[in-house]
């Protein structure tokens, strides 16, 4: 009546393909054991918030780099590829089960990470962060791309380049996202102390809060630009206001009068910057970032490190390699390297 | 009564499938995974990383008996997000803990009721109504929480995640038991051979006296009130009320659903394919994340599943016919 032996084989033929599925990562395994010798190879996973999005690529980029440097360490480069906070909370739990000796995490969603990150650390595995901090008790180190006084100095200092003039003179202003964002208010701040003690020509005259919405972000720039006709600069200071600002700049008879300038990616900024049409003006000169490789190289030396107990609380400076000496402000690692994109460099950059 | 049987007979095949599937995935992680520090196959590993599926396994439950009468809930993720934010929010308004618990529950209800309503009254099929709920619940939700999570709530009601038998939190030992109620509801009451009646042909249903608005009505409720269960039992889990809780969590209760075998057309499905389904689902996506560390690949191997879940129906469903 009913064909049950096939439906039978069908199920031993996928136990089979699920059981073989299993087979080659065990030869690896014995295979790295032969391999490591008598070193003791470290279990470094390296956390991302978003896997596959092309700022934590170039990341991990610099993650592999160090490891295959300091070739004792086993790297896992994992995260969610929807960027699902609870997923990457999911992961740590499943690595700190397995016992690997450092967890690195760039926190999506702070406060759920960092319950999973002290469960970890109850297991005894070594947690630090990187790219973007839990609160503190939930990680020993925070290998940090840089201080906010960095990135709003650089921020002012990139546009009064690409306004020129000695001094630049204008009005200037700036499209940033929430005004509950902690980081960009903090940002905010320093970039007022660089205008008032470097460039007192350039007056602020408004900021701009439409949270992370690219539609809401190129309408704020669009009002602005009619508000404010004589208006020098804009600073996009999120990744989503930035792009969104260049766009409604370049829409508008103010582009290539009107400059912007923000943190962003290279790639999501080169249209911008270098114009596919040479007859179009580039909206944006410079786009501020920090070397996204050398993050994650710093972090997976400052992982190691730590496994190794070269890297202890309290110390003052670190020695990250290629790197050179890295300076250690209380538990921040300092990458403090800041990264402009010209014209004459973005083309280098793939990510 | 020879479809009866036979349907019973296909459903009894694809849940030996699963069950084989599910000792083929242990058996092997077992035998190939014995090298390591850490076994995947050990109750420590399993009892804790099952922590990971009971709020979705517990949205298979009433989705389960939805899908049977032909309905679905594609808001159950979006419930979760507004009974989270509703619990954190009145939490850091000062409310108790166990008081906001209680709020985040009448959400909940409320959002399901509100479905329920919806479909009974609008008779546009609930795929639509539940896929509006869904955005504008979660759209409420962000709106209200804004970008600052809440956080640090008490040790007492984080208890809620601590394990409680054998190293399992009490999420599953809910999970059991509203399992078994769902079981017994569909197997062995005119209740469950009203929904099987619902799902396979509603208009009949409606004439041999079924009533069939209320029932549809105390589904959705019911759908919602357990999303709001999920959502406090994660809150005490991750220690975060923020609007991303059970974010894709719908997808996934509907995907292991389906896996379970039961027809997203209505009529057929039972409560252990469900369970078989949520298993397998977990397993699957623990393993790979254990040992392979790609999540990319889990997706691959869900579709596959999937696929290979409804091959099988088709492929016993021709022969007999």
């Amino acid at each position: 009546m009913y064909r049950w032996p096939r439906v039978l084989l069908v199920t031993a033929s996928l136990v089979s393909i699920a059981l073989s599925g299993c087979e080659r990562p065990k030869d690896e395994q014995a295979q790295e054991d032969s391999d490591s010798g008598s070193a003791k190879t470290l279990r470094i996973c390296f956390l991302p918030k978003k896997k596959g999005s092309p700022y934590f690529t170039s990341c991990a980029a610099g993650a592999k780099r160090a490891a295959e440097e300091l070739g004792n360490v086993e790297l896992i480069y994992d995260g969610p590829t929807d960027g699902s906070a609870a997923k990457a909370a999911d992961m740590v739990d499943s690595w700190a089960l397995q016992k690997g000796d450092v967890i690195c995490v760039s926190a999506s969603n702070p406060t759920v990470q960092a319950r999973a990150m002290l469960k970890a650390a109850d297991k005894g595995v070594r947690v630090i962060t990187w790219d973007a901090d839990t609160p503190a008790e939930a990680r020993d180190f925070f290998v940090n791309q840089a201080t906010e006084q960095e990135i709003g100095y650089a921020l002012v200092d990139a546009l009064a380049r690409d306004i020129g003039g000695q001094p630049p003179v204008g009005e200037v202003a700036i499209v940033a996202a929430d005004p509950s964002a902690a980081n960009q208010n903090a940002w905010m701040k320093h970039m007022k102390v660089r205008l008032a003690e470097k460039y007192p020509r350039l007056n602020l005259v408004v900021v701009k809060f439409p949270g992370e919405d690219q539609k809401k972000a190129q309408q704020q720039t669009r009002d602005l630009l009619a508000a404010y006709p004589n208006l020098k600069g804009i600073w996009g200071i999120s990744s989503v206001s930035f792009p969104a600002a260049a766009e409604a700049v370049l829409q508008s008879p103010w582009a290539g009068k009107v400059y912007v300038t923000g943190l962003s990616t290279p790639n999501v900024m080169k249209k911008y910057v270098v114009p596919a049409d040479s007859s179009q003006p580039a909206v944006v000169k410079s786009v501020v970032l920090w070397s996204t490789e050398d993050l994650g190289y710093l972090t997976i030396r400052a992982a190691a490190a730590l496994a190794q107990g070269t890297l202890k609380k309290g110390d003052k400076t670190f020695d990250a390699g290629r790197l050179g000496t890295k300076q250690i402000v209380g538990d921040n690692i300092l990458l403090g390297k800041i990264l402009v994109f010209t014209k004459d460099n973005i083309e280098d950059f793939d990510f | 009564m020879s479809l009866w049987r036979r349907i019973r007979a296909m459903e009894f095949w694809h849940e030996l499938l699963l069950v084989g599937l599910l000792a083929g995935l242990l058996a092997g992680a077992w035998y190939f995974e014995q090298a390591r520090d850490a076994e995947f196959v050990s109750w420590e590993t399993q009892a804790n990383l099952s922590s990971h599926m009971w709020e979705m396994a517990l949205l298979t439950i009433p989705l389960t008996l939805i899908i049977i009468t032909g309905g679905i809930d594609l808001s159950v993720g979006a419930t979760m997000s507004l009974s989270a934010v509703t619990m954190g929010l009145a939490w850091r308004g000062g409310v108790g803990v166990w008081p906001a618990v209680g709020l985040a529950l009448a959400v909940g209800l409320a959002a399901g009721s509100l479905n329920g309503a919806m479909v009974v009254f609008f008779r546009v099929h609930p795929l639509i109504i539940t896929l509006a709920t869904m955005s504008a619940y979660r759209g409420v939700a962000e709106g209200l929480i804004g970008a600052e999570p809440v956080s640090g709530f008490p040790a007492g009601f984080e208890a809620l995640a601590e394990p409680l038998v054998a190293g399992v939190p009490p999420a599953g030992v809910l999970f059991v038991v509203l399992a078994a109620a769902a079981w017994v509801l569909l197997g062995r009451t005119a209740i469950g051979r009203e929904l099987r009646a619902i799902g396979y042909n509603e208009t009949a249903a409606r004439f041999s006296g079924v009533a069939v608005a209320r029932t549809k009505l105390l589904l959705y409720a019911t759908s919602g009130l357990v999303a709001a269960v999920a959502a406090v039992l994660f809150v005490a889990r991750r220690d975060t009320a923020k609007a991303d809780v059970g974010a894709g969590l719908e997808l996934a209760a509907i995907t292991a659903v389906v896996l379970g075998g039961a027809s997203i057309f209505g009529g057929r499905g039972r409560i252990l394919g469900t369970v078989l389904g949520v298993l397998l689902l977990h397993e699957v996506r623990s393993l790979v994340a254990w040992r392979w560390n790609r999540d990319e690949l889990t997706f691959i191997i869900v579709g596959a599943l999937l696929i290979l879940s409804v091959l099988v129906h088709s492929v016993l469903t021709r022969r007999k016919s």
